[in-house]
């Protein structure tokens, strides 16, 4: 009778174990079935033009995802906005405008530069007994640019924000 | 035998010609024009802006002119300020130089920007009522 039982506890402990096993397995597989990847993307659509909206945005996001590279017979439009700020102690609206201004415009050269050229970093940092003690980052920027053209000048609150542009092309690269 | 008075008139608007290109040439003056702006953390630092006369002849080849009014007596550093905008757009078109170095320590971030017209050389002319500018190669 003994002998019987613990045969029974046995097959009952293992079927347990089997059992436990398998749904652990399921509820590891709903959750990698759970996580959202960027290449599987559902849109339902019931219209002709739902679906044609679609492929746009899709084309535009695989066009925005893709780098843009300076071809022949071909420009690039680089647009940027640099910001900056009136001084505190300005005689009048004007001159805060003015100033405002012509630092916004530096910044957005900056930016275009950044943006053609490149950026330099330097850094350095120095660990004393596991600690930082000085934390050091340089970034500079060195460029000469012709031909950027402001597009729109917006001043609220103190702020000025220029929107520049610059077109490149393949053949100005040539010549140089 | 040919009369004396035939051809004044046309010999007349000749000469007249030739002494007000000659004059207008002669008028022209060269002068060197550098502009250097500075701002610190997105604030205007400092500007500065230097107009003086050419010692040396300059180069031959010149771009597109600038016409601005000649409001203050042939004086082109003044003329220039008053229409700086003019000047500035002017000056983008013959390109310019930009240095931007930013240094951030401990967290803390600090920046310069540099924009610069290197030293460049003018053909000016000054008329009644108009002043040319040209810039050369």
């Amino acid at each position: 009778m003994s002998r019987d039982n613990t045969m029974k506890h046995s097959l009952l402990l293992a079927a347990l174990l089997s059992a436990s096993t398998i749904y652990a397995q399921e509820g590891e597989t709903a959750t990698t079935t759970l996580v959202p990847t960027p290449s599987h993307i559902v849109i339902e659509c019931k219209s002709q033009e739902c679906v044609q909206q679609a492929q746009e945005t899709l084309k535009s996001n695989a066009k925005a995802s893709e780098e843009e590279v300076l071809a022949p017979n071909k420009e690039v439009r680089i647009s940027v906005v640099g910001q900056g700020v009136a001084p505190m102690n300005t005689i009048s609206p004007a001159q805060a405008y003015a100033l405002a201004k012509r630092a916004a415009v530096a910044d957005a050269y900056r930016l275009i530069a950044e943006k053609v050229k490149g950026v330099r970093v330097d850094g350095q940092d120095l660990i004393q007994n596991m600690m930082v003690k000085r934390s050091s980052i340089r970034t500079s920027v060195d460029a000469m640019i012709r031909d950027a053209n402001i597009v729109e000048t917006i001043f609220k609150e103190g702020l000025c924000e220029v929107e520049m542009e610059i077109v490149l092309s393949y053949a100005q690269f040539v010549q140089q | 035998m040919r009369s004396r008075n035939g051809d004044r008139p046309f010999i007349r608007s000749i000469c007249t010609t030739i002494i007000v290109s000659s004059l207008s040439f002669l008028n022209a003056q060269e002068y060197l024009i550098s502009y250097r702006y500075v701002a610190k953390n997105a604030l205007s630092y400092n500007e500065s802006f230097h107009v003086s006369h050419a010692m040396t002849q300059c180069g031959s080849q010149s771009y597109e002119p600038l016409i601005l009014e000649n409001t203050d007596n042939n004086n082109l550093k003044a003329t220039l300020l008053k229409n700086f905008d003019l000047f500035f757009d002017y000056a983008k078109k013959l390109g310019l130089h930009v240095r931007h170095e930013e240094h951030t320590l401990n967290h803390q971030s600090s920046a310069f920007t540099t924009l610069t017209l290197k030293t460049t050389c003018f053909k000016v002319e000054f008329n009644d009522s108009f002043v040319i500018i040209q810039a050369l190669k």
